[in-house]
């Protein structure tokens, strides 16, 4: 099937219509989590499910809108990162592709891949907003940490490194609960079904 | 609360009436030439220069004002100290604060960032401003954006405040319990699950349903969609976008150059 | 003259092990107002989504038999060329909202936009139509903002610019309050009386009774019964198959196990039937 009637059928109406009801439950999820003041984020479950039941480039579009709305809405500061957002629903489309979301640990490596690619692309992004800073690692890695807004000590103890890949896996396994939460019958509407 | 999602302010202006894709036109062209074009004051001149008299030409001056700074300044602050105290080019020292040292070259390239993203900014927001949504997406629409982006931008437009509404009533059940800030976070997750199910099922199971619904308005039918409103367009307008167009690659050209 | 036949129809959802329509087969005239009974599950909305052309195309599955509205044979058909001859509305009203449009005068346009109506023709169409829905005074309200019987007016007026020749309607009123539901029925009525064929999943025996040219009742996936409303609701086989009764029509078994109405005697459907039926037994003048 060639690419451009592979993306026809992932856009099917079903992808049409879930994609804003998924950016809404990015928004409110993500708003209530952060109310609570709770230490993650979980502010992509609709971009994963997306990226899980239409494919990886509805997912894609799914995280760079809701990006954006999130800008528009709550924080701005929110916009730089859009790429972020996208490459967490094409990762999440991706892994799913390869059958990397029909058990809870496979799950797991997915929520974990995706929390990957999004600190590389979280990096780069800090390093062109913030202009300027030398390759060298310490620094690299200080100026990234400070840069995406932790206090001085967490940044120090790295703790990046661990709640973002928690945040992300606990995406995942929360996108993969809704999934086995609905019906086969309902599921099977979807154009990548297949998936789960 | 807020039930559209819209930061359009419906005034009678020039600026309004403006073709919506002459005003797309103008806020990219600002925006690449704020980033990418020659001069250190470049993007201060635009935003005051241009963007500022533009918003009280369309009538929404004090609006537009307004919330440039409520959006930008807490981006601006943060930016400022951030590159000011860590942008690592810096040599002259101004002032030194125990370990941290303020350099004359990082509040330079702190101001340069600050302006650039205050330009951004600035050129959407008078996009939005000034132009209603569906405006603005019937013409793109007629310009050649795929219906299915179309839709897909307006219903989430329109769904969100719908679920907000929802989400603040769970909210408020959830404060007035205290869970939000007593209760363990195991306690605050816990109690949140059966209250956010509901609505995050319920929506997911009704665009089957929703699906079925524009189907039966013929929404994937292969004729040529035609356009109950009519947005003008002129002559004139036209011409300004090509100019804009080349103008952006000149300037872009230079500063790129240099 | 048949404007919708369906012949032998036999149809399952994908991953169901039970078809749920059964060598099903129907005519419908041009002009009637036909309504279709039966208890949950028994197949009635998929019977409305056979008609419309959503099964199959929609929902996949496996389907045998063939079905005709308007000359179309909607297995043949692309579903939006099926959307010109047959309209759907069904039960629940904000998601029938596309969410695509800002106001109810654009919504109802939605449409017509997608078939290519050159807009010239438009705005009379969705005037017209506003008006028999009695919604001319929302033209410029978000959809949003209405309420459940007055959106369902909407997706009424939404369907019915389309001009369709058929209108499918599953259970329009089971999520509208009374003076919601009187008034989506007396709109539907009005389409009825202007000769728009209707075909209405219904479990509100009572507005059947009084509207319907014919009833059809479905169990397990067929057809049990089909004639005249005061034929079809007053047979055993509705105690049978969990469908029930009408009012007028419980009230007048009560009196038949009291002796007050004879067992020969036809049981009354709509509440004229009764009074007219209780007047004769009770000897009143």
């Amino acid at each position: 099937m060639s690419f451009s009637e592979r993306l026809k059928e992932d856009f099917s109406t079903m992808t049409l219509v879930l994609i804003p009801v998924a950016i809404a439950i990015n928004v409110v999820i993500g708003q209530i989590v952060s109310l609570l003041k709770l230490p993650v984020y979980l502010d992509s479950i609709g971009t994963v499910l997306v990226g899980v039941l239409a494919g990886p480039w509805a997912g894609a579009l799914t995280g760079t809108l809701s990006n954006i709305v999130w800008g528009l809405t709550i924080d701005p500061n929110a916009f730089p990162w859009f790429p972020v957002a996208f490459f967490i629903g094409l990762t999440a489309g991706i892994c799913a592709r390869y059958g990397l979301f029909k058990t809870w640990w496979k799950v797991v490596i997915t929520g974990i891949i995706i929390a990957f690619v999004a600190a590389i692309i979280s990096a780069f992004i800090n390093v062109w907003l913030y202009g300027g800073i030398t390759a060298s690692g310490s620094s690299f890695l200080t100026a990234y940490l400070l840069a995406s807004g932790r206090g001085v000590i967490e940044s120090v103890l790295a703790t990046n490194f661990i709640f973002e890949p928690i945040d992300k896996v606990a995406t995942s396994l929360l996108a993969w609960f809704i999934i086995k939460g609905l019906s086969v019958r309902y599921i099977s509407r979807f154009p990548r079904a297949e998936n789960v | 609360m807020a039930d559209q999602l819209s930061l359009y302010v419906d005034r009678a202006s020039p600026l309004h009436r403006l073709n919506p894709l002459t005003k797309l036109v103008l806020s990219f062209s600002l925006v690449l030439i704020g980033f990418l074009g020659p001069g250190y004051w470049l993007p201060t001149i635009l935003f005051v220069g241009i963007l500022i008299p533009l918003s009280f030409w369309g009538n929404i001056g004090n609006e537009f004002l307004q919330r440039a700074v409520r959006l930008i300044l807490p981006l601006v602050l943060f930016l400022f100290v951030m590159q000011s105290l860590f942008y690592p080019g810096g040599r002259t020292v101004l002032v030194r604060i125990w370990i941290i040292s303020l350099k004359l070259e990082s509040i330079q390239f702190a101001y340069l960032t600050a302006t650039r993203i205050l330009n951004m900014v600035g050129a959407f927001l008078l996009l939005l401003l000034s132009t209603h949504p569906s405006t603005l997406m019937t013409d793109l629409t007629r310009r050649g954006l795929p219906p299915a982006l179309t839709y897909i931008l307006v219903s989430t437009l329109q769904i969100i405040p719908q679920m907000r509404n929802k989400a603040n009533t769970i909210i408020d059940a959830q404060r007035s319990r205290g869970l939000e800030t007593q209760g363990s976070v195991w306690a605050r997750i816990g109690a949140l699950f059966p209250l956010v199910g509901p609505l995050v099922f319920g929506s997911l199971v009704d665009v089957e349903e929703r699906a079925i619904a524009i189907e039966a308005r013929a929404f994937k039918a292969k004729r040529v969609k035609t356009s109950l409103r009519e947005v003008p367009d002129s002559t004139l307008q036209r011409q300004v976008r090509w100019g804009l167009g080349l103008l952006t690659l000149v300037l872009i050209g230079i500063g790129l150059w240099r | 003259m048949a404007i919708v036949t369906l012949d032998q129809v036999t149809y399952r959802y994908p991953h169901t092990p039970q078809p749920a329509l059964r060598n099903l087969s129907l005519e419908v005239n041009e002009g009637e107002f036909v309504a279709v009974i039966g208890a949950n599950g028994a197949g009635k909305s998929t019977l409305c989504y056979t008609i419309t052309g959503f099964v199959p195309h929609f929902f996949r599955g496996e389907m045998s038999g063939e079905v005709t509205v308007a000359g179309l044979a909607t297995r043949q058909q692309t579903l939006d060329e099926l959307m010109l001859v047959a309209g759907l509305v069904f039960q629940n009203p904000s998601n029938q909202i596309s969410g695509a449009k800002f106001t109810v005068y654009e919504e109802i346009a939605f449409g017509l936009e997608n078939l290519g109506v050159p807009p010239a023709e438009m705005r009379p169409r969705i005037d017209r139509v506003m008006a028999l829905t009695g919604i001319t005074a929302f033209a410029d309200r978000s959809p949003y903002a209405l309420s459940g019987g007055q959106q369902q007016r909407v997706a009424l007026a939404s369907i019915l610019v389309m001009e369709p020749k058929v209108l499918v309607l599953d259970e329009p009123t089971s999520q509208l309050d009374p003076i919601g539901s009187r008034e989506v029925f007396e709109t539907i009525r009005a389409m009825s009386k202007q000769g728009m064929t209707v075909i209405m999943a219904e479990h509100k025996l009572e507005w059947v009774a009084t509207f319907a040219d014919r009833v059809i009742a479905l169990a397990d996936g067929g057809i049990i019964l089909n004639g005249p409303p005061a034929e079809v609701l007053t047979s055993p086989l509705l105690n049978e198959h969990h469908i029930g009764q009408t009012r007028y029509t419980a009230v007048a078994r009560l009196a038949q196990t009291a002796q007050l109405w004879p067992v020969a005697k036809p049981l009354p459907v709509t509440l004229d039937d009764a009074e007219a039926g209780f007047r004769t037994v009770l000897g009143a003048g």
